[in-house]
């Protein structure tokens, strides 16, 4: 028996945690090669054209695992957080898949993850491997323990400052972790990127945005990065927030970036027809402003032209660069920003 | 203090229940152009179209002097919450103080309904909010039976158009109506106005029956679905929708000792597809294609904003679904371009399929 995992969407957030859990269980899994044409392609063929490239495509992952494995992982998730939900396409995602991939209906594995934390190993959202790949209760609970173990130290990682590209890297090819980058250097260009895992470090995506920040040596801090707390202080000040627990992690990274003095700019990556990243956007540049921070949005879709985006990438970084040198590094205007304050005038 | 709403379907509800408190209430226009121009304009460009329509209208509630807003919080995990805070934010950026008030379901969030409440009864004694509230349902359930009998009529009426301006007509007698006896004797007078429409008798086999399922906003609000009920009824068929404000009431805000709502049905209906419930009405939207399918309808007109996340997943769902339900289903989006030029050859292919459908099935039988 072989469990394929999509390599999409949250993959990039999960994956350790999946792959542990199936290896203690002794379950043969498949991962999908990294985004292509050829899977983009397919992604484009099975789902409907308006829908958001992230889904398009998962369902392109799933399509091209679906002669290679009897049960694909296709979670349902519904929420990692009191109150908050994922985007509806998250949680109606293994209904949209079924209904358009041949040959999905009979192979899909979906864990229904509605947790109260970022942590998804409670065994009650696996009632279904029990049933369908035959493992005991006990089995599994051993290993969803050891799969969020594993999953923590990984998170560890991404807190210590690294890019889940070289996260990975190291996990999976043995690669050493490159040094975190000090914030000494008074010249150094620091950006926040807001985006989503699937967008930023989906290379085919992002036309590998990561490798060319640092490529013009460029510290990046993203949103995987801080700490969950942190996260929330920074929108503290709204009444409500979003709905959507990763549009708001993103939302509040951006207020974070906005208070954080040795934060140059922001870098937004989002998807074309995302309703949700459509609201951080507007939310963040109603408030831009008043932060004095370059802020630039650039979108991707199934057609994004690479050499442009890099080139506006270049520019935006040269323009921060300038900036830095005329002030000599005098980073004197931290006085102007409260780290917490409530001044995002609500 | 002022007070808007936004507009959706027959507002002189909203109006009525805020006149009879005594609160000086400013009535959106109906949404047009200008409110999808300005929506568009200042609204995040994703954003699905009811938010934008949204925007517009209380960009031209704001511009006729509204101080405070009052919203429902729509419906689960989706439009909740958050666009209350998105609108004040952009209306406060454009230099408008305003307030938002949303009310939720009061069976998902009590302290902070009650609080708003309180805020809208103002002076009042409860036993006159309650006494507005009640007659308010009263006339919401009187205008949503008169819709539904129009709705049928209009398929089969002598002259073109006298049903719907009927309905104009039993509108603004039901919207002077200030007490209970008032309005049973305005009640007495619109049935009686629409018992006269002459109507042209048409066999029970011919009759063509067409619901219309989707987003709430897109389904109630005819400004924004290019008057759909209209164009079917002209068309011949008899409409109904998956959304009346008296449903929506008596599933949000009534309580809830009745046993099995009818939404709850519905739900379980739509289980097949979408397995739980994802925001929005998407669930809602699959259960009442299998419920109008039940119910012997001919077909369903799917209507789905623009940038709409959970619609999506239907529209996603809709081609197998449709074969496996053996029911015809036309899933329209909409957007501020969207024209019923655009659409009209589409719908008009669709109700041909159906009666080419439905003849097949008459004379097999016969
Ligand atoms: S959050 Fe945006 S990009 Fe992600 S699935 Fe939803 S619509 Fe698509
Ligand atoms: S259900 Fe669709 S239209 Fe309604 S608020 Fe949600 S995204 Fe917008």
């Amino acid at each position: 028996m072989k469990v394929g995992i999509p390599k999409a969407l949250l993959y990039y957030y999960y994956y350790p945690f999946w792959k542990k859990l199936f290896e203690v269980l002794g379950i043969e899994t498949i991962v999908s090669s990294s985004t292509s044409k050829e899977i983009m392609d397919k992604g484009i063929e099975f789902s409907v054209p308006e829908i958001c490239v992230p889904i398009k495509v998962f369902t392109g992952h799933v399509a091209a695992l679906i002669e290679k494995a009897d049960y694909i992982l296709v979670p349902r998730m519904v929420s990692i957080l009191k109150d908050e939900y994922f985007c509806p396409k998250f949680m109606g995602l293994p209904d949209m898949i079924r209904y358009t991939v041949p040959g999905a209906a009979e192979k899909i594995l979906s864990p229904s993850i509605r947790s109260e934390s970022d942590s998804i190993s409670d065994p009650k959202h696996y009632s279904e491997f029990v049933d369908v790949l035959g493992v005991s209760a006990k089995e599994l609970r051993r290993a969803l323990k050891e799969a969020e173990k594993e999953w923590q130290r990984f998170r560890m990682l991404s807190k210590q400052g690294h890019v889940l590209s070289d996260i990975y890297r190291f996990l999976e090819e043995k690669e050493e972790l490159p040094e975190i980058t000090k914030e000494e250097d008074p010249f150094q260009v620091t950006i926040g990127l807001l985006g989503y895992v699937y967008n930023i470090y989906d290379e085919f995506v992002s036309m590998n945005i990561i490798k060319k920040l640092k490529e013009l040596g460029v510290r990046i801090i993203t949103f995987e990065m801080l700490d969950e707390g942190e996260i929330f202080r920074s929108i503290r000040f709204m009444r409500k927030r979003l709905f959507w627990t990763f549009s708001n992690k993103l939302l509040g990274a951006g207020y974070f970036f906005y208070n954080n003095p040795s934060v140059d700019g922001l870098i937004h990556v989002t998807a074309f027809n995302c309703g949700p990243d459509s609201l951080i956007g507007k939310m963040l540049e109603l408030d831009s402003g008043q932060y004095e921070k370059p802020f630039m949005t650039i979108r991707v879709d199934e057609h994004t032209g690479e050499g442009h985006l890099l080139t506006r990438v270049e520019a935006f970084v040269d323009m921060i660069r300038r900036k830095k040198i005329k002030m000599r590094g005098a980073l004197n205007h931290e006085n102007n920003f409260s780290i917490y304050g409530n001044n995002a005038g609500l | 203090m002022k007070i808007t709403f936004p507009y959706m379907g027959t507002t002189l509800a909203y109006k009525k229940f805020l006149d009879l408190l005594g609160h000086e209430t400013i009535s959106p226009p109906k949404p047009n152009q200008r409110t999808f121009d300005l929506g568009v304009k200042y609204s995040p460009e994703f954003a699905c179209f009811p938010l934008k329509v949204i925007t517009g209208s209380y960009l031209e509630a704001v511009e006729q002097g509204a101080e405070v807003i009052v919203t429902s919080g729509g419906h689960g995990p989706c439009r909740a919450g958050f666009y209350g805070e998105l609108h004040r934010k952009i209306l406060h950026s454009m230099g408008y103080d305003v307030d938002v008030i949303v009310i939720d379901s009061i069976r998902r969030d009590f302290k902070t309904v009650m609080q708003n409440i309180r805020r809208i009864k103002g002076k009042n004694s409860w036993r006159k909010l309650l006494w507005a509230a009640r007659l308010t349902y009263r006339l919401i359930k009187a205008l949503d039976d008169f819709e539904m009998q129009i709705q049928t009529k209009a398929a089969y009426e002598v002259s073109k158009g006298d049903c719907w301006r009927t309905w104009d007509k039993i509108q603004g007698i039901l919207e002077n109506i200030w007490t209970d006896r008032e309005l049973e004797a305005a009640q007495k007078r619109c049935q009686k106005i629409i018992d006269q429409i002459p109507i042209r008798e048409v066999p029970e086999e011919e009759k063509i029956r067409i619901g219309i399922v989707g987003e709430i906003y897109v389904v109630m609000e005819s400004s924004v679905n290019m008057q759909i009920e209209k164009v079917l009824g002209d068309f011949g068929c008899e409409v109904r929708r998956s959304h009346y404000l008296s449903q929506w009431l008596d599933d949000n805000v009534m309580p809830k000792f009745l046993g099995k709502s009818r939404e709850e049905e519905i739900l379980k209906k739509g289980e097949k597809y979408i397995q739980i419930q994802i925001g929005g009405h998407a669930k809602e939207t699959m259960g009442h294609i299998v419920d109008y399918r039940d119910q012997g309808f001919d077909g369903v007109i799917h209507l789905m904003p623009f940038g709409c996340l959970p619609e999506l997943v239907c529209q996603s769902i809709m081609p197998k679904a449709m074969e496996e339900l053996n029911i015809p289903v036309l899933t329209i989006a909409l957007d501020e371009q969207t024209g019923i030029a655009n659409n009209l050859t589409r719908i008009e292919a669709f109700i041909d399929l159906i009666k080419n459908k439905k003849r097949k099935r008459i004379s097999r039988a016969g």
